[in-house]
């Protein structure tokens, strides 16, 4: 297990190496998650009520949306495609080491500094912003939250190895994440929560797993769903863990066959 | 025998892309795959301790049957046992004895200091703290690279790189190492202190090394037996000394003159290469020698006569020729 911890204090270090990169990405971040709070703060006044939400409620699950990013959302699995396509994929392959297990600790190390800036963020925007937020006292829907994070970290995991995996067989990796994370942000929940969409279309979008990675743990922070219904959610994610688990495995598979170890 | 190779072929599938505009729309459309046979149908079998030079032109097979090997590629057919493993099954036990340098590949992390990643392979083989300092102390020894482990990978230059990726690939002590262009890209000085550690390596631990170079200067001076590859295929597989026997039944000749002579009269020797007052080379059949010369020094005056084996690497490009 040790070197598992190598693996991601490595890549703790290997970001640290690229401040000023870093950096950047999260102030894109900030102002994105600024210019959808001002959007909602402006749309629903201080006392009315929207959608059945109020500001409050609101600019809460706003802001949550940027730490439930760090958690869930942030990963290094994009390099995979190109360490697959341009052969370095063999380094792995010859060493005793889970070659998912590796991703999954690097992404831990790439979370672990999303965290850590986005609780910075957050704080800084708290004491300027002084916004009127929802905190939640009771213990239940905190370890339920936290349970939901976790759940979300390895679906999204075995969502992004899936992608990555598309080197084994194709040199355009680019293209499919780029679409897909434009459409995670949507569907996910990223800009507002999904249940203000009409019925019929909250149905569809609670039936993919985009959902439960961002919308879904928010909701549970903020008490807004029952215990069957977050027990059904639960049981939902364990169910796209198990299909996108196996699916892995035998792409794995085939993958390997397919692979050619290139550039020379 | 550590390694056994029987019957191992592997193709790959290539796209071919048509060259000028109507070839660039057609190949979006339509693509045109062509199999292509990298390793065809080899066979050989090496015993522990031995230290064999895969030579061949580029593109010969040589590091696709060295990936085959180590596990990286699935073979199209035929069968690898390695240690008594197939190496596909990616055992631990297996991995864990077994090494691979490739000198065009990056294994350490780029941008952090090459000890960083020895701690990591030290995690992942499970090496003892005692038993790593001591194999890390030793490496770093032999390859005199104290003083550049704490330095980020990518402002090395690439000899130190290299020595970095060997000491990264020899810190679990492999029993088989397979090194895929260790000297490529070095100067020669590097390319020597590599050849002597890579020597020393092969007698202090007495494992199995299999070697690819487009260097002969590498094989020459490290490996006793020799495989030829070339479209795929073995061509020579035993000692080096008597593959230049065998392709080269020649000698060659280098006669100093006092006068000028007239080359057109040694052609009935053998064959005469080139001319130019007061050097004249020829190649002599080996058996022919001893006479050609002796006939030569009482008909002529000789400043100097010198007779020596062709260079291996005109040998070897004799093959690759296919005279």
């Amino acid at each position: 297990m040790k070197k598992y911890f190598w693996v991601a204090k490595n890549t703790w270090e290997e970001t640290l190496t690229y401040r000023f990169n870093f950096l950047m990405w999260r102030i894109r971040t900030v102002v994105l998650l600024l210019s959808v709070y001002f959007l909602w703060h402006s749309v629903i006044p201080e006392g009315s009520r929207l959608f059945g939400y109020t500001q409050n409620m609101m600019l809460t699950y706003i802001l949550l949306t940027s730490i439930t990013n760090a958690f869930v959302i942030s990963t290094r699995t994009h390099e995979i495609g190109d360490e697959i396509n341009s052969g370095d994929l063999s380094n792995f392959l010859i060493k005793p080491i889970n070659y998912f297990l590796y991703w999954f600790w690097k992404d831990i190390g790439d979370k672990a500094m999303n965290i850590v800036f986005s609780i910075a963020e957050l704080t800084i925007l708290f004491f300027i912003l002084r916004p009127p937020v929802f905190i939640q006292t009771d213990f239940t829907f905190l370890s339920l939250f936290c349970i939901s994070i976790f759940l979300a970290i390895v679906l999204y995991f075995f969502v992004n190895i899936l992608l990555g995996m598309i080197g084994f067989w194709s040199p355009e990796v680019w293209a499919p994440r780029f679409i897909f994370s434009i459409i995670l942000g949507f569907f996910a929940g990223n800009y507002f929560p999904l249940d203000i969409l009409p019925n019929t279309v909250f149905k569809i979008f609670e039936a993919l797993p985009f959902s439960y990675l961002i919308y879904f743990p928010i909701k549970i922070y903020l008490g807004q769903i029952g215990l069957p219904e977050i027990l059904n959610g639960f049981l939902l994610m364990v169910l796209w863990i198990g299909i996108f688990f196996i699916f892995v495995q035998v792409v794995w598979r085939k993958g390997l066959k397919a692979y050619t170890a290139q550039g020379r | 025998m550590v390694i056994s190779v029987k019957n191992l072929s592997k193709e790959y599938s290539v796209f071919q892309k048509e060259t000028g505009l109507s070839g660039n729309l057609k190949s979006l459309f339509n693509r045109k795959y062509e199999t292509v046979k990298a390793v065809d149908d080899i066979s050989f079998e090496i015993e522990e301790g031995e230290l064999v030079g895969f030579i061949g032109p580029n593109g010969a097979g040589k590091t696709t049957t060295l990936k085959c090997l180590s596990g990286v590629l699935y073979p199209s057919s035929g069968k690898t046992e390695i240690l008594g493993f197939n190496p596909n099954e990616r055992k631990k036990a297996f991995l864990k004895q077994i090494g691979l340098v490739m000198g065009q590949k990056n294994q350490l992390w780029w941008d952090l200091p090459a000890v960083d990643t020895f701690i990591l392979q030290k995690e992942i083989y499970e090496i003892s703290d005692s038993r790593y300092n001591k194999t890390l102390g030793d490496l770093l020894d032999l390859l005199d690279a104290k003083d550049i482990i704490k330095i980020p990978v990518k402002k090395l230059s690439l000899g130190q790189r290299m020595k970095m990726e060997i000491v990264t690939s020899l810190l679990h002590n492999p029993k088989i190492l397979f090194l895929d262009e260790p000297t490529i890209g070095l100067d020669v000085v590097m390319q020597q202190k590599l050849r002597e550690f890579i020597k020393e390596y092969n007698n202090k631990y007495q494992s199995t090394i299999l070697l690819t170079s487009h260097y002969m200067n590498d094989v020459e001076e490290l490996c006793k037996r020799v495989i030829v590859i070339n479209h795929g295929k073995i061509l020579y597989d035993g000692v080096l000394s008597n593959l230049v026997h065998e392709y080269s039944p020649y000698k060659n000749i280098r006669i100093t003159f006092k006068d000028n002579v007239e080359p057109n009269k040694f052609t009935k020797f053998g064959e005469v290469e080139k001319y130019a007052y007061p050097q004249l080379e020829l190649f002599i059949k080996r058996d022919e020698v001893s006479s050609a010369v002796s006939k030569i020094l009482s008909d002529y005056e000789v400043e100097d006569i010198n007779i020596e084996d062709p260079e291996i690497e005109d040998v070897i490009r004799k093959v690759f020729g296919g005279e």
